[in-house]
């Protein structure tokens, strides 16, 4: 983070994230956690509900138009359903919508998914601290593509 | 953005492109002037023939559910939908849980209906300073149906009367007696009341209470009406359609259709010019440390700060 600079580019209009368990998944006080932190970090925080198809998640995000979708997943499927919704943005040409992951994701799957563009892919135990900054510099990335 | 830019968004919008529309909002929404009002002065020509319904009323009360549920049923009508919808922004850190959507999401999934959530960055009277712009590109766009959600409002929240051409008040069993149906603000701005909760206790109570409010009513063009609507019951919601349809009629042969709206875009762009030429260059001459200085004395010279300004503006010192 530059001081100043990134700050203003926030400063008018906050950074929009939009949370998605995509596929079937109803643990969701996890993102009930986030949801309150990212808020609190002066986001404005959308929560795509129970249950979404990638393809709602995607719809979400476009007609949202937000800075970065977080992903979370507990039940083991984010290999697939996550690659999903990577593809989707890379088959509709958006490029200025950032992906982050979250939830029970092995170590050895990160690599795969930081491949597809999905960073973070925190576990469970991560600072909020931690979280909230990948998602601001994300964020930035996005911004500023939008302004081109 | 260069010109050409904003033409090709343009050109999107009035196509309907889905993508077109959320960026165009994001420009709304955004902090640069230039690019939102070039493209709300392209934009303004091609509005006023969408019927815009505000929702307003408490927190809680059932609104974004209520718009999920009419918005699937009219788009099975054959309407072509958007729904704009304004949530609370946090006055301590500007962040916000836009909320609204969770409670139609499944409508919107199964009918593609277009939906935008916005903050309203501390604005008062329950609308985003955003939501005026984003209403006119939702109309130029081509929706039969924008409706917009307020933040949930109190007795005083009363902007939506000037964007909406149908205000509808969503109101529920327990909020209060005859009294408070017959308060100043709120109440008189609704063209159609709903008691949404119709399967609880006491919703029966309401009703009458605003059909005895709505029987003292002055001569109207329009005679307001209330329903009642459950949750517990789709069918409910016809009759709120009906009414629906039943005001947009009115307004098509009284030809009120956008009126408002085109006058507050107006209005708009005026307080933003005001804000920016005058104001906030008049502000930025109060000194810093003000609070150790004499309140009388500052105030006082406001009227300098004034000629000031309007002189720096007269030599074209200010934008």
């Amino acid at each position: 983070m530059v001081d100043g600079k990134n700050q203003s580019l926030f400063k008018e209009k906050p950074i929009k994230i939009l949370l998605a368990k995509p596929g079937i998944d109803g643990h969701d006080r996890g993102v009930f956690v986030l949801a309150k932190a990212f808020r609190d970090a002066g986001m404005e925080v959308l929560y795509a509900g129970l249950l979404p198809t990638p393809e709602e998640v995607v719809d979400t995000a476009v007609n949202e138009d937000v800075d970065v979708v977080a992903l979370s997943l507990l039940n083991g499927a984010h290999m697939t359903v996550f690659k999903k919704v990577a593809d989707l943005m890379r088959e509709r040409n958006i490029d200025d919508i950032a992906l982050v992951g979250g939830g029970t994701i092995p170590d050895e799957d990160k690599p795969a998914l930081e491949s597809m563009g999905i960073t973070g892919n925190y576990g469970p135990g991560t600072p909020l601290a931690v979280i909230i900054d990948h998602v601001t510099s994300r964020a930035t990335e996005s911004r500023l593509r939008k302004l081109r | 953005m260069i010109e050409a830019d904003i033409n090709a968004l343009i050109e999107g919008i009035l196509r309907s492109d889905r993508r077109s529309i959320a960026r165009a909002i994001s420009y709304a929404e955004g902090a640069n002037r230039e690019i939102k009002k070039e493209m709300l002065a392209l934009l303004y020509n091609h509005t006023g023939r969408s019927q815009v319904v505000g929702i307003t009323g408490p927190p809680g009360i059932g609104k974004s559910t209520l718009i999920g549920n009419v918005a699937s049923l009219m788009s099975d009508m054959g309407y072509n939908v958007a729904i704009l919808a304004i949530d609370a922004s946090s006055p301590y850190t500007g962040g916000s849980l836009l909320g609204n959507r969770i409670r139609m999401q499944e409508a919107l999934n199964e009918k593609k209906i277009f939906m935008r959530s916005l903050a309203n960055r501390g604005a008062r009277g329950g609308l985003s300073e955003s939501s005026i712009g984003s209403t006119a590109i939702l109309d130029a766009a081509g929706f039969d149906i924008v409706f917009v959600e307020t933040v949930g409002a109190g007795q005083a929240d009363l902007d939506v009367m000037d964007l909406a051409d149908t205000t509808i008040l969503v109101l529920g069993p327990g909020l209060g007696d005859q009294v408070q149906a017959i308060k100043a603000g709120i109440m008189e701005i609704a063209d159609l009341f709903v008691i949404n909760k119709m399967d609880r206790d006491d919703s029966y109570f309401a009703m009458k209470d605003i059909e005895d409010t709505l029987a003292m009513d002055d001569a109207r063009p329009f005679t307001r009406k209330v329903v009642g609507t459950t949750v517990k019951d789709m069918e409910s919601y016809r009759g709120l359609i009906d009414l629906i349809k039943l005001h947009g009629e009115y307004l098509k042969e009284s030809g009120k259709i956008g009126e408002k709206r085109f006058r507050m875009g107006i209005q708009w762009m005026i307080e933003d010019e005001l804000r920016n030429r005058i104001i906030e260059p008049i502000m930025s001459k109060i000194p810093a440390n003000s609070r150790n200085k004499n309140y009388y004395s500052i105030i006082e010279s406001i009227g300098e700060f004034f000629s000031e300004t309007m002189q720096e503006i007269k030599e074209d010192k200010i934008i």
